[in-house]
């Protein structure tokens, strides 16, 4: 019987490219996640600090007020 | 340790292929497609592992209801679908040069065939339902009633008349070819076998941080 080396060849080969493709495919998705979470965190970390920078601003005035006699009767 | 289990499989990957094309022998009757074999059985086998795996991991989420079991069963299900495609694909790039035709619908391919369908049904309706834990339930049922039809499979050559031989290894009696042919066959059922539990390794990893960024 010949040899048939191209099916040989053709079994082996389509076996490395699928699992060469699918193992990409999961190395991708972790790379994703992974940059995904660093900038959920970063945003945490942005929102954290302005909140906390906001509170040790001196408190501002609130909305003038007008004089009671200026304030035009009630109907 | 998944890093480990990458590194470990492809070394032991790398060993296979050496034993497969530089320790065995070339076949008498079949000459040199015969070396399909240390590919073909093996991808066999870790289908089979694959979905046992997948019916245990769902009755223990029926059981305890463990989000950690389904994550298990999923990854499990990808991963033997895979190696099931990849196994019919060999097997029908073996057959073409030994029976003559790539596809035949004998009770071994026909068997396989149906379990490759079923466990691809499994992860399309993952897919479809939307809630979690019902898609997680359905799926449970579904990968412990597929599981079924793995006896079948194994048994058809022996109960019906297959073109495609019995097997060479989990049969009674064991392997009774050369040792030359057996140890480059065991060196890559567990290169494979490895290579499986990295592979679902990674993806459990993947599938719980994907459950956490959407949480």
């Amino acid at each position: 019987m010949p040899d048939n080396w191209g099916f040989v060849a053709a079994a082996y080969g389509l076996t490395a490219l699928v699992l060469g493709l699918y193992w990409r495919r999961l190395v991708r998705r972790e790379k994703e996640l992974d940059h995904a979470g660093e900038a959920r965190a970063r945003t945490a970390r942005d929102a954290a600090t302005t909140v906390a920078e906001r509170s040790r601003q001196p408190s501002r005035s609130g909305h003038p007020r007008s004089e009671p006699a200026s304030r035009p009767p009630l109907p | 340790m998944v890093r480990t289990l990458g590194w470990l499989s492809a070394a032991a990957l790398a060993l296979g292929l050496v034993m497969a094309f530089g320790v065995a022998p070339r076949e008498v009757s079949q000459g040199n497609v015969q070396r399909i074999m240390y590919v073909h059985p093996p991808l066999a086998w870790v289908a089979y592992l694959a979905f046992g795996v997948v019916a245990a991991a769902s009755i223990a989420y029926l059981v305890r209801r463990a989000p950690g079991a389904d994550r298990l069963a999923h990854a499990s299900a990808e991963v033997g679908v895979l190696f099931t495609g990849l196994a019919i694909a060999t097997g029908s790039i073996w057959g073409k040069p030994t029976w003559g035709t790539w596809w035949t619908w004998d009770a071994r391919l026909t068997s396989v065939a149906i379990l490759f369908v079923m466990y691809l049904g499994y992860l399309l309706l993952r897919g479809t339902v939307e809630d979690r834990e019902r898609a997680a339930r359905y799926c449970a049922v579904l990968g412990i009633v597929a599981a079924l039809d793995m006896p079948l499979v194994h048994f058809s050559v022996y109960w019906w008349r297959t073109l495609h031989q019995p097997p060479s290894l989990m049969k009674p009696g064991g392997f009774t070819g050369s040792a030359a042919i057996l140890w480059p066959l065991l060196v890559n059922l567990a290169a494979f076998t490895v290579l499986y539990a990295y592979l679902v390794a990674k993806r459990v990893r993947l599938l719980r941080a994907e459950a956490e960024a959407l949480a």
